[in-house]
């Protein structure tokens, strides 16, 4: 499907229009301020601005850390999960907001910390949180939940859009992401987003996959539990 | 009335505020939309190229396989850019790029084919 609209070449393409669209989108909006009536009409018109430009910022920001991942130290820590999931929620529900979505939490996890980096563990949720937001349907809000699963800790994301297609979802599972026309799999996306999961994922030695639904589809990441007690 | 193919729904946002007084309604994917256009045949159809499911060309493929819908003007406003001679097959009435288009393209394209002055 990608490849149809993109061409055969793709990586550099793929990312260059996945940031063109929150690009395009901040100047339409700019340009729409002549047509505000009022004050409050126009500062929410503002505050979609900044929510959109956060969020193409956060993508280059994690480019910038692909590219630094082989030799930048990106040190492992006990890292409470839910106050990572709660840093991302704070941060994108403006955005979910102005795309008339939401997202509730579910967290059941013993509070125990995870062995991980909190920037890149940060930007993997909220990949997650991203995608969950662009594909889940408007009925029922997307779910972020927090559990225990064996000896690990797991974050998913579950949303209730069109499911991954079987071939997409075998690539994730054998772990063969290579680039994000890969996991192209849902339209409307490049897959950037999970392309940065996956990659954040697999330097932090964690587990990264997904799980088709019926009615959607849960991405999620299997944390080792510190040794470490949190006193949170 | 305008029929809009936009899964963004921050575009969405933008198409509402600046075509308000047109008569809209707004699609995610193309077989939603063409469904729709099975119970009412748009004045004017606002396309993305980039939607959830079939991508913009299926459904100017699809739209144009119909008689009632073979005339029905398309304005494709997209990220991804179509080629003259492309447009021209499908019989798509402007083109724009989303990095490039001016709020006044898109309310003279709306005022042109659906006959309607934005409030």
């Amino acid at each position: 499907m990608k490849s149809e609209v993109f061409g055969a070449n793709s990586s550099v393409v793929v990312v260059a229009h996945e940031l063109k669209a929150p690009l395009s989108l901040m100047r339409q909006l700019a340009l729409s301020l002549d047509f505000e009536e009022s004050v409050d009409d126009a500062r929410e018109v503002g505050r979609q601005i900044v929510a959109t430009s956060e969020r193409a910022l956060q993508q280059v920001n994690d480019l910038t850390r692909i590219a630094r991942l082989d030799d930048a130290l990106f040190e492992m820590e006990p890292v409470n999960p839910r106050v990572v999931c709660d840093e991302v929620i704070a941060e994108l529900w403006q955005l979910f907001r102005f795309n008339r979505r939401e997202i509730e939490i579910d967290y059941r996890n013993k509070r125990r910390l995870a062995v991980a980096n909190r920037q890149l563990l940060y930007s993997v949720v909220y990949n997650f949180c991203l995608n969950a937001m662009n594909y889940g349907g408007e009925e029922l809000p997307s779910r972020i939940s927090v559990y225990d699963r064996q000896n690990k800790i797991r974050i998913d994301v579950r949303d209730f859009g069109p499911t991954v297609p079987t071939k997409v979802w075998r690539e994730i599972k054998d772990g063969f992401v290579k680039k994000p026309v890969d996991i192209a799999m849902r339209p409307g996306s490049s897959g950037l987003g999970l392309y940065i999961a996956a990659k954040f994922a697999n330097y932090m030695n964690s587990d990264f996959g997904l799980v088709r639904h019926r009615d959607g589809t849960s991405f999620y990441i299997d944390l080792p539990i510190s040794g470490q007690l949190s006193l949170v | 009335m305008i029929y809009i193919l936009e899964d963004d729904r921050g575009w969405e946002n933008y198409y509402r505020r600046i075509l308000k007084g047109h008569e809209m309604e707004f699609f995610h994917d193309g077989v939603t939309a063409i469904a729709a256009m099975d119970e009412r045949v748009p004045d004017l159809v606002i396309l993305d190229v980039l939607l959830t499911g079939p991508t913009g060309f299926a459904v100017l493929n699809e739209m144009r396989s119909y008689p009632e819908l073979a005339e029905v003007p398309v304005v494709v406003i997209s990220s991804v850019s179509m080629k003259d001679e492309i447009a021209k097959e499908y019989g798509v009435a402007r083109v724009f790029d989303k990095g490039e288009l001016m709020p006044a393209d898109v309310i003279a394209a709306a005022k042109e084919f659906d006959g309607k002055e934005s409030a």
